[in-house]
């Protein structure tokens, strides 16, 4: 296969959300024929320039986002194409190593403790993976101790918290305090789920506050660039 | 009350609900449930469960067997006025409907139009007080929760249950398990309370906060509902079969965990499996034809059990009051009613995928519901297609909304949808399901395996993907009432 025609394959299977070999894909026909992280390896085992991989990536992306805008696209389609993007790019990753690129910052996140739902911080994992940060998913139910211990530990640019509940939105400026009290100034911290805000955010001394994880992304690179 | 005539819907045969109960003693036996709670592990592991290194503890079937032949198949209700008191047996063919939620918003009329705001201890007040006045509503589940501080939270709204209500009480939710006896000297006896827990959240991980809260109320014999609130396409498989049996074991672990405390304690079957809207937010669906079904099969599945039935519907997914709420709710009340539930949650007010309360939909639905008991005493024969479809016109009639061809067209889809099954129920297929909730609960946040498995069923057309029902609301059958809101 022609270079052109291994970066039009691995373009094509992004879009198609198709991740590996085990992966049924986008109708559920896939399985058994190989994905994006089989064919990214391929590419680079025939010395593709691995920066030409990841112009693939984001091309890939954008069309996936237009095919979404579009409504042609569900949520899993997105997803499913974002964890191709997030997965394949742990394999390019050693390959670019130091190159801009690579350096979009480690984010990490956790839902409060008390609070075991999930299934918002688990889509903005997949979207943020997919935009190329770093990620680090503390879980459910964590503590604020936990989520200073593993802020101090990993040192990420960002950290995100999630509460779904009334009872437990309140932990979040615990961890906020208890970051301060750490003398950990250098994290953004960005909140969301359902029953927080803009205002609820600045009250206690959040970053910025994400509706849906498109805005999490959004954040991200807003926080990013004004850095 | 009303009295459960009509053929029930029986979209399972006796072959699919055995076979979904083997799947969930699987799932129960080879995939464990996620477990920390100390107290659960040392309970289950007395009966011979094996816990493994990676926190999961597998529970044997006998257990399970055990526990469904413990459970006791009546249970009393007692009442502050002992004419509002019942016994709830899970073999009789009568409902019970009550209120329920934990909405966190109140949605009023105000000046011809819908004000919504966020809702808290005086709208609790007021709601229990229209639950007074509502015939068809026979107990009270806490509808919005008390916007106090958490330590408050349990003695204020046993107060403003005390104060406000004389039918059974159903609090729900215990935020702290040590106020229990304070609850119960504030509302006067405990034979008037019952709680729900949902012990293991979905997918297949107990809740520690939960372990307390369900052993204070099941230590003292209060009876409580298990449940389990699976998403199909985020926290279980889309796939309908699979999602019943995720779900099936969800509850039966938590009633096994009840009756292998205090056998014969009394327990009341909950299963709601909804799907997710994955055209939207992912947030769950209530009331769309895929979720009706869904409500439906479980409480087939509760009766197959001869248990207790907490049963839910009506909590519609529109945002106010209108034509499609009325068209939902008539569908779910009939399906879930004729499918043998006799403790019908979350009947009144609901809107918004329980998000919202409206004092104003109270009135409807206990308007919906007299529709059904009028429309099933009429005739003892109906389907429960005929039953639902009649219902639906009749209770839209009453607020002015006559069908034309095309809303008739809709309604018939809507039922059609909720009747014919999609999918193959075999030893096969089940397996596949079995594959893939295993794998979702290995991977952190399983909801990603979830939603990637979930392309193909979505492209099968396992979401209902019709029309709303359109049409303006006239309320001059509830005006009055209206007024004294
Ligand atoms: C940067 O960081 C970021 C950025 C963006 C972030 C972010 C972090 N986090 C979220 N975002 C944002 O991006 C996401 C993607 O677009 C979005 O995430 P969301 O999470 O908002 O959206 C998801 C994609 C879809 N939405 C959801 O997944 C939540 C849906 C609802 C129905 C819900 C569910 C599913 C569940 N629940 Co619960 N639950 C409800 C919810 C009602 C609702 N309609 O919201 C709510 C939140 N629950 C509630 C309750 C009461 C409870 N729940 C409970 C349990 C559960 C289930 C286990 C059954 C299940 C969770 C399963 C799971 N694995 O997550 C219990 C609590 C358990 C606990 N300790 O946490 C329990 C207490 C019920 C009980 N009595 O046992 C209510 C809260 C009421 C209140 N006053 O706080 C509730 C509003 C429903 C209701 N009205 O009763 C954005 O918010």
């Amino acid at each position: 296969m022609s270079e052109r025609d291994m970066l039009e394959e691995i373009r094509r299977s992004i879009i198609m959300g198709h991740l590996d070999a085990e992966d049924e894909g986008f109708d559920g026909s896939m399985e058994g024929t190989p994905g994006t992280v089989e064919l990214v390896e391929e590419a680079l085992e025939a010395r593709t320039e691995p920066q030409q991989i990841l112009t693939v990536f984001n091309a890939a992306m954008e069309e996936v986002g237009r095919l979404f805008e579009a409504g042609e696209y569900l949520l899993p389609d997105m997803l499913a194409s974002a964890e191709c993007v997030g997965e394949a790019m742990d394999v390019l990753e050693p390959h670019l190593a130091g190159t801009a690129d690579t350096q979009k910052g480690t984010f990490l996140i956790a839902t409060v403790k008390g609070d075991l739902h999930d299934i918002g911080k688990n889509i903005v994992i997949t979207m943020l993976k997919g935009a190329g940060y770093q990620v680090r998913d503390l879980g459910i139910d964590v503590p604020a101790d936990d989520i200073v211990a593993a802020v101090k530990q990993h040192k990420p640019q960002y950290l995100g918290l999630s509460a779904l509940l009334t009872t437990t939105m309140t932990e979040m400026e615990t961890v906020i305090r208890k970051l301060k009290e750490a003398g950990i100034t250098d994290v953004k911290v960005i909140i969301g789920g359902a029953p927080t805000s803009e205002e609820f955010a600045q009250k206690i001394g959040a970053d910025g506050h994400c509706r849906d994880a498109l805005e999490a992304v959004e954040k991200l690179e807003a926080l990013r660039s004004a850095s | 009350m009303i009295e459960i005539t009509g053929r029930p819907p029986e979209l399972l045969s006796a072959r699919e609900k055995d076979l979904i109960h083997a799947a969930s003693c699987e799932v129960l036996e080879t995939i464990g449930v996620k477990v920390r709670d100390p107290k659960v592990i040392e309970t289950f592991t007395k009966t011979g469960a094996a816990m493994a290194e990676n926190g999961r503890l597998y529970l044997r079937t006998s257990v399970v067997e055990q526990a469904l032949a413990s459970a006791p198949e009546t249970i009393r209700f007692d009442a502050p006025a002992p004419e509002h008191a019942f016994t709830l047996d899970a073999s009789a063919e009568v409902a019970r409907f009550g209120s329920g939620g934990q909405a966190l918003y109140l949605l009023d009329r105000s000046a011809g139009s819908w004000e919504r705001r966020a809702a808290g201890q005086e709208d609790l007040v007021r709601l229990l007080r229209l639950c007074e006045r509502l015939p068809y509503l026979d107990f009270v589940t806490r509808p919005v929760e008390c916007d106090v501080p958490k330590e408050r939270m349990d003695e204020e709204k046993a107060r403003a249950f005390a104060a406000n209500t004389t039918k059974p009480m159903n609090l729900a939710n215990l935020v702290d398990p040590s106020k229990l006896q304070r609850v119960i000297e504030i509302v006067g006896s405990e034979s008037y309370l019952s709680f729900i827990v949902c012990l293991v959240s979905s997918p297949l991980t107990v809740d520690d906060s939960a372990v307390e809260r369900l052993r204070a109320v099941t230590e003292r014999g209060i009876p409580v509902s298990i449940s389990s609130c699976a998403q199909g396409g985020t926290t279980a498989p889309l796939s309908e079969a699979g999602e019943l049996v995720q779900l099936n074991a969800e509850v039966l672990f938590g009633i096994a965990f009840v009756q292998t405390l205090n056998p014969g304690a009394p327990v009341l079957y909950r299963g709601i499996p909804l799907t997710a809207d994955l055209f939207g937010d992912c947030s769950p669906r209530w009331c769309r034809p895929d979720s009706i079904r869904r409500l439906t099969l479980a409480t087939e599945l509760c009766r197959h059990y001869r248990l207790p039935c907490c049963g839910t519907a009506g909590v519609s997914d529109e945002r106010e009051p209108n034509a499609q709420a009325i068209a939902e709710k008539a569908l779910s009340l009939t399906y879930v009613a004729l499918a043998g539930a006799q403790y019908i949650n979350s009947a009144f007010g609901m809107l918004e995928r329980v998000m919202t309360v409206a004092p104003a939909q109270y009135l409807i639905d206990n308007v919906i519901i007299e529709t059904l008991a009028e429309t099933l005493k009429k005739r003892h024969d109906l389907t429960a297609r005929q039953a639902a479809q009649q219902v639906a016109r009749a209770a839209l009639a009453r607020f002015g909304v006559d069908l034309g061809p095309e809303a008739e067209s809709e309604l018939e889809a809507q039922v059609a949808f909720i009747e014919d099954g999609r999918e193959e129920y075999s030893r096969g297929a089940l397996d596949r399901e079995l594959e893939t909730i295993g794998s979702a609960v290995e991977t952190d946040g399983g909801s990603r395996v979830f939603m990637k498995s979930s392309r193909k069923g979505l492209r099968a057309g396992l979401l209902y993907t019709g029309e709303r029902i359109q049409g303006e609301l006239d309320l001059t059958c509830i005006q009055d009432d209206l007024e004294s809101l």
